[in-house]
């Protein structure tokens, strides 16, 4: 199966929190998209990258943390031994240690309704198309078309390889 | 592009329930709570003054953060996949009063009239009205609402404002008081429209409310940034705004919103000339009632219990109008959570 990205856009996000509120409301209280705000107060909405060479996945001494399918790096929680190695070679601190399935847990693409047929939530409803979700050329060309109509100033086109990085590594907010 | 999906949680209409809801304000809280109430099984009707359905995301925030087609696709999808219906340019209102945005309805029902009509009702009006600043000379001919201002550019640029309300903005000194998000996209768009602007707030960068990263872009694009200053009235000519008089402040002890208090220094005054002057200090919800039927706070939000229900049995209330004014986030928040309430009041699980 094509392996699917889960792409914010930084340029067009408008910190409005959607994201988190439907994530946290299909999570029981439990977002796996979260806002950070920087000292300038811009808001900054942080969740797993399903990185291409995922440290995470290195790292697990259980081999609990795997790719599915879509491309998305996910726990089984059943294998884990919440020893926090993947916590610790995270660059950007996504998975977090849930007290109520006592394992490690973090963003899955929506794995649940993704056997639905449904897209991830946070995509779905993000209002300023800034979350997009797809195979890399369509995530692309959303992206690439949004920014050139909305944004005139950053009216730059990504290449692949830009893409790629920012998803993945080497990871640049501002 | 594709559409907002409010009704993310399903990807069809379950089997009818037959309970019939009526939202009222087809906004961020009413459209997504409608998305969840249509999963459930229910019936929904979306009364709207405003000519389509989308509220301040559609008609007020500026094109280049929410794109219009991404809220008029998924709105779109809730009438024609989950049969919500759509009863446009329709102001429902317990009462009397005038709020922006009203010259657009051509038929008015009472809140009262639907609570009989429907199993229930939610409330998700917003927040339709600006604060009032109250020094000398804020009526003067020139001084412009942030709401009025946001909503004649984009109805404009939607089809539904004539060209001659949108003021001729290129070469004026437009100056803005407040540092909020309005404030912030009122700048943005006069900036567009060529005007000269000028940002005076009272506290610093730090304590401003859309915080210096937006600000800086402002400055890079040109617009000037007057910080601890504060309003003392408006200077007029023949009836019309010619200057501002700003008195200069300092900081001092945190205030309740932890924000360092803006205290002004007597004596200090001083005047800029402009041509327009915006007060974006805030904006007021506008529920559909005024004064009775439904209970209100001194902010005139609506009332509501842990249930998200009104006083009024059966009729509840969700985002800004309920809250006060806050991002899109919160009201589509409060709109499930409303929306949940809802569907277990309606099942007799609440």
């Amino acid at each position: 199966m094509e392996r699917k990205y889960l792409y914010v856009d930084y340029l067009t996000c408008i910190g409005c929190e959607t994201c988190q509120t439907v994530c946290d409301f299909i999570h029981n209280g439990n977002p796996y998209i979260r806002i950070y705000v920087t000292e300038n107060k811009q808001y900054v909405p942080i969740n797993c990258k399903h990185c291409d060479d995922a440290p995470c996945i290195k790292v697990c001494p259980t081999h609990a943390i795997y790719r599915d399918e879509d491309g998305a790096v996910r726990i089984a929680e059943n294998k884990c031994i919440g020893c926090l190695a993947c916590l610790q070679v995270c660059p950007y601190g996504v998975p977090f240690y849930s007290l109520k399935v006592k394992a490690i847990t973090k963003c899955d693409m929506c794995a649940e309704r993704r056997e639905e047929g449904l897209e991830p939530a946070c995509a779905e409803m993000c209002p300023a198309e800034a979350i997009q979700y797809g195979p890399l050329e369509m995530v692309l060309e959303l992206v690439n078309e949004r920014r050139a109509k909305n944004i005139p100033e950053h009216q730059r086109e990504l290449t692949e390889e830009e893409l790629r990085k920012s998803i993945s590594s080497g990871y640049k907010v501002f | 592009m594709k559409g907002m999906k409010f009704s993310f949680l399903c990807k069809k209409k379950p089997q009818p329930t037959g309970k019939r809801i009526a939202i009222v304000g087809a906004g961020p809280a009413g459209l997504t709570a409608a998305g969840y109430l249509v999963c459930k099984g229910h019936d929904v009707d979306i009364y709207d003054k405003m000519p389509e359905p989308g509220g301040l995301m559609l008609f007020v925030i500026p094109e280049f953060r929410i794109p219009v087609e991404r809220i008029r696709f998924g709105a779109k999808e809730l009438e024609e996949e989950f049969e919500v219906t759509y009863y446009p340019r329709t102001k429902v209102m317990e009462g009397e009063r005038e709020d922006e945005g009203d010259e657009f309805y051509e038929r008015k029902i009472r809140l009262s009239e639907l609570k009989e009509k429907y199993d229930a009702v939610l409330i998700a009006t917003g927040i339709w009205n600006v604060r009032k600043i109250g020094i000398p000379g804020d009526d003067l001919e020139g001084i412009l609402s942030p709401l009025e201002l946001l909503f004649w550019i984009k109805g404009h640029k939607l089809g539904y404002v004539p060209e001659e309300k949108v003021p001729d903005l290129a070469g004026k000194k437009v100056g803005i008081i407040g540092a909020g998000l309005t404030a912030v996209d009122v700048a943005f768009e006069c900036n567009r429209l060529g005007a000269d602007v000028e940002i005076f707030y009272r506290r610093t960068i730090r304590e401003a409310p859309a915080g210096a990263y937006e600000i800086n872009i402002l400055r890079n694009r040109g617009v000037k940034w007057f910080e601890l200053v504060t309003p003392k009235s408006v200077i007029g000519e023949n009836g019309r705004v010619k200057a501002i008089e700003l008195l200069r402040t300092r900081l001092g002890e945190p205030d309740a919103t932890g924000r360092r208090r803006p205290i002004p220094i007597p004596g200090s005054e001083f005047q800029v000339p402009v041509d327009y002057l915006v007060f974006a200090i805030g904006m007021v919800s506008t529920p559909p009632v005024n004064g009775t039927y439904l209970a209100t706070d001194r902010r005139g939000r609506l009332v509501v219990d842990e249930r998200h229900m009104t006083s009024v049995e059966g009729i509840f209330a969700a985002g800004d109008v309920a809250n006060g004014p806050t991002k899109v986030g919160r009201a589509i928040k409060d709109g499930l959570y409303t929306a949940v309430s809802i569907d277990k009041w309606l099942r007799g699980e609440l």
